[in-house]
């Protein structure tokens, strides 16, 4: 499975939050432990829903997330 | 390893083994097995699929009690349109090969019974694969 043309900053972004486990950010988003996982890992593109909900739990703008990978047309 | 990961683990393995015991045994009657026999074998069969597959998911939400605990999220949802999608499909090709093109042979009622059956177990088996597949290597959809 190829990955998602975007990448993602969670990692990065729930250790600056108090090191934030993907199952709190789970729980803050609707989604399973599993889910967090699999979108930091590249292996699932998250709903818009999701991804509003990930970028609102930090304070952060979408594209502070989420970031669309420039040599991808 | 997702909890609706492991409970899919669980069905397909239960599968295999309940109707690889049925269709060996199908085989087993050279001469075929009655119309009654047949759906009472796959009646049992399926029973008892069920009940090891009630079971196993009660035993994997004691021992997983939090994740057990979860509703299916979009992931979930996600990965499971996928699977059914492609496992209809099989079922599609399925259908017109044992009705369509299979009457011509002219085979048996207990022959095109349990080709039926055959193409019903197969294309949830790969329901259930495509869902394996999906969690280990990922989902875009």
């Amino acid at each position: 499975m190829a990955n998602p043309p975007f990448t993602n900053d969670i990692k990065t972004l729930r250790f600056f939050a108090g090191e934030m486990t993907q199952g709190d950010l789970g729980d803050k988003v609707g989604v399973t432990r599993q889910t967090i996982a699999a979108i930091e890992q590249g292996k699932y593109s998250p709903s818009l829903e999701v991804a509003f909900r990930i970028a609102h739990v930090f304070g952060k703008p979408l594209e502070d997330v989420f970031r669309w990978q420039n040599d991808i047309p | 390893m997702a909890f609706q990961e492991k409970i899919e683990w669980l069905t397909l393995s239960a599968m295999v083994v309940a109707y690889g015991i049925y269709f060996s045994l199908v085989a087993a009657y050279p001469a075929g097995p009655t119309l009654v026999e047949t759906l009472w074998l796959f009646a049992k069969i399926s029973v008892a699929q069920i009940i090891v597959v009630t079971i196993g998911a009660v035993v994997l939400a004691l021992a997983f009690r939090k994740e057990g605990q979860a509703k299916s999220d979009e992931r979930d949802r996600s990965i499971s349109r996928r699977g059914a999608t492609i496992a209809y499909y099989v079922l599609l090709i399925g259908v017109i090969l044992v009705g369509v093109v299979m009457p011509f042979e002219q085979p048996s009622a207990a022959k095109i019974v349990n080709a039926s059956l055959f193409i019903l177990v197969i294309a949830e088996a790969v329901r259930h694969v495509v869902m394996l597949v999906s969690y280990r290597r990922g989902w875009h959809g």
